[in-house]
């Protein structure tokens, strides 16, 4: 199955972006950032779907948004 | 007990608080924003539903920029010394608590202070003649928590607005109580305790922040997020909480806002001022008791009030009340400038300030004892 795996910051943006996401009816898990990223701690959002919305989706909510797989 | 020290904090709180708070020990027993395991999640989830709800109750559209602090104290640090920091001056009113005057103390020279006028009008007309070229912002409390007076802040926040102004407001005795819009009000800081109108438990208070402004951090330390960066992280609310927050308390206050919409908060306020008017017109007529506002006026009176009775000195009166089974607060009550204002100095005042729990009954028997006090 392929999935895209979005790094956004903080537990909040997660938690917030989860929700947005949800909203709009794409569903979205939360993880931790990746060990090979270079940001430090962090969370993810993983989708399974429909990747361009969600990445827009996530824009337009204002979450900084940066694609790690 | 009857229980009038509701402007200190509420209580008893709603059933629904105490369940909460045993069941985040139980199921939310992890650090939120650090781990990824289950319950990390499940406990962060329950963390951003009550941003959720905080910013729904309060009328600002970004639950992100719900901040969670200890109390209404530690939420006017965080605001007021970020915005004294700006350089410019700030108004405030001549009724503040401790709260906002020694935060500012260390640039009192670029305070500027707004009597409370005996109308809205009036105070509102004091706080514009109070700003100058280089104020940078208005901070005041929404009510004054030692004879309940209310201020116009909505009048006050469309006047900041349109003067480029940050407007920072203490709900420190209304939130929960009346109804409050940071949107509709133009306020752009509001600090908030989760522990008094809101009936969440004690250690909990709010900072809610508008688009307008960020305020800088007081504390620096693990947010959870970019741990490589040597500075806090930029964006909120991780921003303004470092360290681990108080879930337990935050998972109360959840339930406390829960219970709250599932009413009216005017409605709520309503029946709280038809006690406080009823209270006031009881005790106007004891024998020696000293009122020191005007009956109080809808929308325009925090349910709370301040007396005296001649002769006794405000803790004298407090104990003499609390040999009777009546829980109030003499004294200052943190707030020397509200007493200067009403001329209670040096002895203060006993506040008696009941709550949604507080029946006719009660009022009548406090009532009956203190003309047994009077008597005496």
């Amino acid at each position: 199955m392929s999935r895209q795996v979005y790094a956004v910051g903080s537990v909040t943006n997660a938690m917030r972006g989860k929700e947005w996401l949800g909203r709009h009816g794409i569903t979205a898990f939360v993880g931790r950032v990746p060990p090979d990223s270079r940001v430090g701690c962090g969370y993810t959002l993983t989708v399974t779907d429909d990747f361009e919305r969600a990445e827009t989706l996530l824009r337009e909510a204002g979450i900084p948004v940066r694609a790690v797989k | 007990m009857i229980y009038l020290d509701n402007a200190a904090t509420t209580w008893p709180k709603p059933p629904c608080v105490e369940k909460a708070m045993r069941r985040a020990l139980a199921e939310y027993g992890a650090n939120p924003g650090r781990g990824g395991h289950a319950m990390s999640l499940a406990t962060a989830q329950m963390v951003y539903r009550c941003r959720e709800q905080a910013a729904a109750f309060f009328g600002l559209g970004r639950p992100e920029r719900v901040v969670f602090c200890a109390n209404t104290t530690a939420a006017l640090n965080l605001a007021l010394k970020s915005l004294a920091a700006e350089g410019g001056r700030i108004v405030i009113s001549d009724m503040e608590h401790n709260s906002v005057t020694r935060p500012l103390e260390s640039v009192k020279n670029r305070v500027d202070v707004a009597p409370v006028g005996r109308t809205p009008k009036e105070t509102l007309r004091h706080f514009e003649r109070c700003v100058r070229p280089d104020t940078v912002a208005v901070a005041c409390l929404h009510a004054s928590n030692v004879f309940g007076t209310v201020l116009p802040i909505a009048q006050i926040g469309h006047m900041a607005r349109r003067r480029g102004l940050i407007f920072a407001v203490d709900a420190a005795q209304t939130a929960g109580v009346l109804p409050i819009s940071m949107e509709k009000m133009d306020i752009d800081l509001l600090c908030v305790p989760g522990h008094k109108g809101l009936y969440g438990p004690p250690g909990t208070g709010l900072l809610l922040c508008g688009e307008r402004y960020t305020p800088r951090p007081l504390m620096q330390g693990g947010s959870g997020v970019e741990s490589l960066s040597p500075h806090p992280p930029a964006a909120l609310p991780e921003r303004l909480e470092c360290g681990t927050l108080n879930t337990v308390g935050i998972c109360g206050l959840s339930a406390a806002f829960e219970w709250l919409l599932a009413g009216d908060t005017a409605a709520r306020y309503h029946t709280e001022w038809q006690k406080t008017a009823y209270l006031y017109r009881r005790l106007s007529a004891v024998p020696g008791i000293r009122l020191y506002t005007p009956p109080p006026r809808l929308f325009w009176q925090a349910p709370l009030l301040s007396v005296n009775l001649r002769g006794m000195s405000s803790e004298t009166l407090a104990a003499a009340l609390d040999a009777e089974g009546v829980a109030v607060r003499a004294g200052l009550h943190c707030s020397p400038a509200a007493h200067r204002h009403m001329g209670t100095l040096p002895d203060g005042t006993v506040r008696l300030a009941p709550s949604v729990w507080t029946s006719p009954a009660d009022i009548e028997r406090v009532v009956q004892i203190l003309y047994k006090i009077s008597k005496k």
